[in-house]
């Protein structure tokens, strides 16, 4: 499906705002990342994700902290730091202006 | 019934199936690679096998304690190709599932075509008849050197020019005089060290494949040192035994002792050679001398003959009578066929020189114009000064 394809690249470029997004909720692990993932357009795999915050946590937009389960070893929780929420608050301004912007140039297919 | 193999993730145990097993091994060794330049590889992929580990442990249960190959390629699916550029959602890429995954170490493990040995043009002068360029012909070419020189011969008839060629490339040649010029000559790849660079390359992509499980990881290396020894052993002696006679030809004090056959026990046969090669010499200057004050050789006339050509068959004469005992005073040193008396050898050489004396007359002669004067005066000049030796003979 072509049309797929191209929505992949916006997808790929908005999958690190989400993830700043999901961690700003709550200390969540990669599970519940992936979780909270899986239904949406935005499914994503470990394969990527793992790479993908250890970018983030490289950048300082997160951290995370090892925190015992009930059921086998420590997890990582990933938690924003301060220049995570900063980046958080731009890239959500950004996406206000952007939905906007395409809202209000020519015509609205749906109406 | 299938073979287990036990492997642990972080630390916990873990019993799959030997289908399993690779296809896991496949997929952390593209992981591996795919994110070999970054900073946080080892962390990465400490997450990825605790991710791993985390739905192995979901699937056991008291009564099941194997994980099957087909749950373990499944959970490989599930969790993707590991992606090092910034994060791309499951379908940026085609997923590329256990198959690809160990598709992938396979084709890096051949690390592209093998160089072709490097190819120079040189002349040889071991076993050459003349300058060694049709030996250095042939053995860039690949072919017999006698193809080589026929052709150049022929090519001599054509107004000279297999000749001119020839002399042009015994000038422009270098001469290949060390084992590894030898071996560009001939393009082999053999005893240089970029082959032995380009082996241990290839050993270690090998290793590669057996990241990730310590045992075999550990066979390889054991075994890729014995590999590299043995060939480094194997190269010294193909350097000693191809190469010493070359080495031996060219600095004649170099070799060590013992290496190299002993002086011949028919020394005496040897310098009977010698005396008789001395004698055809002074022969030869003698037998010159003859022609030019008496157009004969010990009293054998050759009326009309011109004296230069007198000169080139008395050079060629001797060149025939020399070659087999030069060859023969050669074997005795080396011992073996590359220096034996060639039946054909001599022939050649005699033709080569013959060939090469008249072609030089012949271009002079024919083709610069203010030559030809001289060419054409020369004869006659060589009778004058023939003559005027003569009358200094008799005159004695």
């Amino acid at each position: 499906m072509i049309i797929n394809e191209k929505f992949s690249a916006i997808r790929k470029g908005l999958l690190e705002f989400l993830v700043l997004k999901i961690v700003s909720g709550d200390k969540v692990y990669v599970a519940d990342i992936m979780g909270q993932l899986s239904g949406t357009e935005f499914a994503t795999q470990e394969g990527t994700l793992y790479p993908l915050l250890s970018k983030m946590r490289r950048e300082e937009l997160v951290d995370y902290e090892w925190k015992e389960s009930e059921a086998g070893p420590p997890r990582k929780y990933y938690k924003l730091t301060a220049k995570g929420q900063e980046q958080l608050k731009e890239t959500d301004d950004y996406w206000q202006k952007i939905s906007e912007t395409v809202k209000s140039l020519g015509r609205n297919p749906a109406s | 019934m299938n073979k287990v193999i036990t492997i642990h993730l972080n630390g916990v145990a873990f019993q799959l199936e030997e289908g399993g097993f690779d296809a896991l091994r496949a997929y952390l060794d593209t992981a591996a690679r795919r994110l070999g330049g970054n900073p946080d590889k080892d962390e990465i992929l400490a997450d990825i096998e605790q991710a791993i580990a985390d739905k192995f442990r979901s699937l056991l249960g008291a009564s099941k304690t194997v994980i099957i190959t087909k749950e373990a390629t499944d959970i490989i699916e599930s969790m993707g190709p590991v992606d090092d550029s910034s994060g791309s959602p499951e379908d940026a890429r085609p997923s590329a599932g256990p198959t690809a995954a160990s598709a992938q170490p396979g084709s890096a493990a051949a690390p592209g075509a093998v160089p072709n040995a490097p190819k120079r043009l040189y002349k040889i002068r071991e076993g050459s008849k003349i300058g060694g360029v049709c030996n250095g012909i042939a053995a860039y070419l690949n072919a017999d050197v006698t193809i080589v020189r026929i052709a150049f011969a022929l090519f001599g008839f054509v107004y000279g020019s297999g000749i001119l060629i020839y002399l042009l490339l015994m000038f422009v040649l270098p001469e290949a005089s060390t084992p590894e010029e030898m071996d560009e000559a001939h393009g082999t790849p053999s005893a240089t060290a970029q082959e032995f660079i380009r082996r241990a390359r290839e050993g270690y992509y090998e290793g590669m494949k057996s990241f990730g499980d310590r045992r075999a990881h550990r066979e390889w290396r054991r075994k890729f040192k014995r590999d590299m020894r043995n060939w480094g052993r194997e190269m010294q002696r193909d350097v000693r035994t191809n190469w010493g006679r070359q080495w031996h030809w060219n600095w004649p004090g170099s070799h060590p002792p013992g290496a190299y056959p002993p002086p011949p026990p028919a020394y005496h046969t040897h310098g009977f050679i010698n005396l008789l090669l001395s004698l055809i010499s002074i022969f030869f200057v003698i037998a010159i001398i003859s022609f030019v004050t008496t157009g004969g050789i010990l009293g054998v006339y050759f009326p009309g003959m011109p004296i230069w050509l007198g000169i080139l068959l008395i050079i060629a004469v001797v060149k025939i009578v020399k070659w087999p005992l030069r060859a023969m005073r050669g074997s005795y040193y080396y011992g073996d066929s590359w220096h034996c008396w060639n039946p054909f050898g001599f022939i050649w050489h005699a033709l080569m020189w013959v060939f090469l004396v008249y072609a030089v007359i012949w271009l002079f002669g024919g083709h610069v114009a203010g030559m030809h004067e001289i060419g054409q005066h020369l004869p006659h000049k060589i009778h004058s000064a023939a003559e005027s030796i003569r009358d200094w003979w008799n005159s004695l």
